[in-house]
């Protein structure tokens, strides 16, 4: 264990002075910041455009008051999950992969393997440093997002708000490990490690970009600018009653959403930052038993990926001849 | 010129034995090729909703895709040409250039009597070439599929359509291998220049349109286009931006040539910028100085 | 102390049908510098991998001091200090960092007074805190022996350590062998292509030649062997023609 503290301190060492890591990183903090600005700056405008409307209904001698656009702070996050979603998971993929990578390149793997460590040192060792990199930056993130709701959106947040954001950010922190842990361990596996980032990229392309983009265009409603039932006119109870007919057709779509860890990481995400309107102001533990399954999927996938890397980076492969 | 085409020649046949842009072609054309079933798939649901709500008197609402063009069933290809397309673009656009500052084979290009505009060139041509193939193996199986799909091949104003498409496509393609290449020659690792490139793309196709319209990313990536909230900043922000964003641009000129209802922008303005991103990358790129070509990596 | 400091007896090596080393047999004693000799793709690079544990071999047994090398492999990479050719640091890290960062996973717990040590044995104690990145071929080889001698291993292995040094470089990695063979007591095991070095360092030699170990014998044996050659180069050209054993 000693010998895998000492590596992953190595490793934070390096990653701190990294440059090109730090840059990527700020501009992911950038683009989830900028997300929440305009997210609350888009409730704004709507807020802006009902006073308007109340005020016209009133000059109209219309004393009838519509019922104003709600905000809920979490749900300004939405953009901000999607960035760590797509990006978090490219930039997973790059600090897993640069962290085998310039070994390999350097070869200092030699200078690593003449010294007497144990089978799981090495990757103990950078799969530690990749955890406490991601807690970093996670905390990082969501600080910074929650501060901007704050103060942006001119909004409040009471204990149970935290508590969302925590389980949030928990689970972002493991899809992001998840991610690093796969590139790592295609980084060892590959005799080239041109072929290691070719299967990192097209795994992150399908389960992360195709996958969700085809469940989400397969889905009816998306097809019509603005909802597709809302362009009929069509009620939320009578909606759910017509599309009970087309129950295969949309288990198909679901069945090929789920396959992606993306999409539970979404969907978990979402019911506990309120973003889905179905769980939205819910207590916890309803929200849980709707999505205890994405849950599982998440810390599945998340912990198979770490056991892949560190079943697969061995000795032998790292030494390879590449 | 003659030069310039020995580049090219040897340019393609690098690529040909490059896995990276290969294995990202091979998904590409898959996307592709499903991407009208998925369309189709989706066109029938939806008619058979309108038909279920009109039969049980829940809507007395037109069927929104009753004549729609059989162009439609290529919407999802423009999105992927967004999502694999660019990546695929600027990954070849990398290799290209990084190729011979690797294999330190640029002294051995630069000792012989060749202007670094040419060989530039040369290496623009030979993957412009590539990925015209790519284009229009696509372009191919598209009309073929929309053809069985609608049950008749297509007429001549949708095939010209389509070829427009796919030709406004490959431009769009090559602004990101200009992107590429002008990464690969200044930036010194290979991570690097691959990543600049790519962030580069993320904020086109995600961060400038969500500041312009307020969309989120995820909802980017459906090729049908977001309300935008009227009134405030974002009016004013999306005419500055607007502009910038090349994959929105792109989007709006692929939905006007492919007679897609919901066409957003002007499809003069959209072109222009699509050309005018390649254009610019192009000059960057020939300004190039022949010290900068010969930089070492520090890999 | 082991009376052979390195010992190999039917060392093989195969990848797939080719042979990168085949039945070396060679014992090495204790505080001798032996030099191997052979041409790019002789298997001399194989051999060290071997020697230190970063190979395993396809056939064979490797004894460093007494220690077999299969059974107790740790062991083993107590006892060696190893400098591969082109060594490579980590860029952003400084001397003192690298440094420690090695010296801790070689079992020094309290590395820093160690490594000034080193560093002042090797004269290069006025780059402590400057990141190894910026440093010339000679500096890092400075710093690539200052990690291979921190833990006092009894066998030190070089893959040509003299490669891509300029003379004055070349002149002082010489003294540091030879300091550190007889004041330090340190076996060396060294790859080279540098035959004038060979002669000014080495105490034996080998030479390998396809795979195979062509000769081997002390350096003043060798010379009493050719008295008529002028020079351990026109020795060694001599033997890998003949491939005298």
């Amino acid at each position: 264990m000693t010998n895998s503290l000492i590596i992953a301190q190595k490793e934070l060492l390096d990653l701190r002075r990294n440059k090109f890591l730090i840059a990527v990183l700020s501009f992911v903090l950038i683009a989830v910041v900028i997300s929440v600005v305009v997210s609350a700056t888009q409730y704004g405008v709507k807020l802006d455009a009902y006073n308007m409307y109340v005020q016209s209904l009133k000059s109209a001698g219309n004393s009838t008051v519509p019922p104003s656009p709600q905000l809920y702070p979490l749900q300004l996050l939405r953009g901000s999950i999607e960035y760590m979603e797509i990006l978090g998971a490219l930039f997973a993929i790059v600090m897993g992969y640069g962290i085998v990578a310039k070994e390999k390149q350097r070869a200092t793997i030699q200078l690593l393997f003449s010294r007497p460590i144990g089978r799981f040192a090495v990757p103990a060792g950078k799969l530690i440093a990749i955890a406490v990199a991601w807690f970093v930056a996670v905390t990082i993130i969501f600080l910074s997002v929650t501060l901007c709701v704050a103060f942006v959106g001119n909004a409040s947040f009471n204990a149970i708000d935290y508590q969302r954001l925590v389980i949030a950010a928990f689970t972002t922190w493991l899809y992001l490990i998840m991610w690093s842990a796969l590139a790592l361990g295609l980084a060892s596996w590959t005799t080239r490690l041109g072929t290691a980032l070719i299967i990192a990229l097209v795994i992150w392309l399908t389960v992360v970009l195709i996958i969700p983009q085809i469940g989400d265009t397969m889905d009816p409603d998306n097809q019509v600018p603005g909802g597709l039932f809302k362009s009929l006119s069509i009620a939320k109870p009578d909606e759910l009653a017509v599309l009970a007919q087309f129950s295969g057709f949309d288990t198909a779509r679901n069945g090929l959403e789920v396959s992606s860890v993306t999409k539970h990481f979404e969907r978990f995400t979402f019911a506990f930052l309120g973003i889905k309107d179905k769980f939205n102001q819910q207590p916890l533990g309803i929200v849980w038993a709707g999505v205890w399954n994405n849950a599982l999927s998440v810390w599945f996938a998340a912990f198979g990926a770490v056991g892949f890397a560190l079943l697969i980076t061995t000795r032998k492969k790292l030494l390879r001849r590449t | 010129m003659k030069r310039a085409l020995a580049i090219s020649r040897h340019e393609l046949v690098s690529l040909r034995r490059e896995k990276l842009p290969q294995v990202l072609l091979m998904v590409f054309i898959l996307m592709v090729s499903v991407s009208g079933l998925i369309g189709w798939l989706t066109n029938t649901t939806v008619s058979s909703v309108w038909t279920e709500a009109t039969q049980t008197g829940l809507t007395q609402a037109p069927n929104p895709f009753e004549n729609v063009s059989p162009l439609y069933y290529s919407r999802n290809t423009v999105i992927y040409l967004v999502l694999i397309g660019a990546l695929m673009a600027i990954v070849v656009g990398v290799t290209s250039t990084m190729r011979d500052r690797k294999a330190r084979t640029i002294d051995l290009v630069l000792s012989r009597p060749i202007s670094v505009v040419e060989y530039l060139l040369g290496k623009t041509i030979g993957v412009a070439i590539f990925l015209a193939a790519a284009l229009v193996a696509t372009g191919l199986i598209s009309w073929v599929s929309i053809s069985f799909i609608v049950g008749k091949p297509l007429g001549f104003q949708d095939t010209a359509r389509l070829m427009g498409f796919f030709g406004i496509a490959l431009i769009f393609l090559m602004a990101f291998v200009l992107l590429g290449m002008i990464s690969g020659v200044y930036a010194s690792r290979e991570t690097t220049a691959l990543l600049i490139p790519i962030s580069l793309w993320s904020i086109t196709a995600f961060v400038l349109p969500q500041i312009g319209t307020s969309a989120n990313p995820v909802s980017l990536l459906n090729p049908v286009p977001k309300v935008s909230v009227p009134g405030g900043a974002f009016d004013a922000l999306n005419t500055i931006l607007g502009p910038l964003s090349v994959t929105e641009q792109f989007k709006g000129a692929s939905g006007w040539l492919l007679s897609n209802p919901e066409a957003t922008g002007d499809f003069t303005t959209s072109i222009f910028v699509v050309v005018i991103a390649a254009s610019l990358g192009m000059l960057t790129l020939l300004l190039t100085r022949r010290d900068r070509i010969r930089g070492a990596l520090n890999d | 102390m082991s009376e052979y400091a390195i010992q190999a007896s039917g060392l093989s090596k195969r990848y797939g049908i080719n042979t990168a080393l085949l039945d070396l047999n060679l014992e090495i004693s204790s505080g001798e510098v032996f030099g191997l000799l052979g041409h790019n793709g002789a298997g001399k690079t194989t051999t060290v991998n071997l020697l230190t544990t970063l190979l395993e071999p396809t056939a064979g047994q490797v004894v460093i001091n007494g220690i077999n090398a299969a059974e107790y492999p740790n062991e083993v990479r107590r006892v060696i200090g190893y400098l591969p050719e082109n060594v490579q640091f980590y860029d952003n890290l400084t001397t003192m960092e690298n440094l420690r960062f090695f010296a801790r996973l070689s079992g020094l717990t309290k590395p820093d007074i160690r490594i000034r040590e080193v560093l002042e044995y090797l004269d290069f104690n006025d780059h402590d805190h400057e990141r190894v990145g910026s440093f010339s071929k000679g500096m890092r080889q400075r710093v690539g022996i200052a990690q291979a001698i921190l833990h006092a291993p009894s066998v030190l292995f070089l893959d040509e350590p003299t490669s891509g040094l300029d003379p004055e470089g070349v002149h002082q990695l010489r003294d540091v062998i030879v300091r550190l063979n007889q004041e330090l007591s340190m076996s060396v095991f060294m790859n080279t292509h540098l035959l004038s070095e060979v002669t000014k360092t080495c105490t034996s030699i080998g030479i390998l030649r396809k795979g195979e170990l062509a000769y081997h014998d002390s350096l003043t044996a060798t010379l009493e062997a050719f008295p008529r050659e002028e020079s351990l180069e026109s020795i060694y050209l001599q033997i890998e023609s003949a491939g005298i054993r």
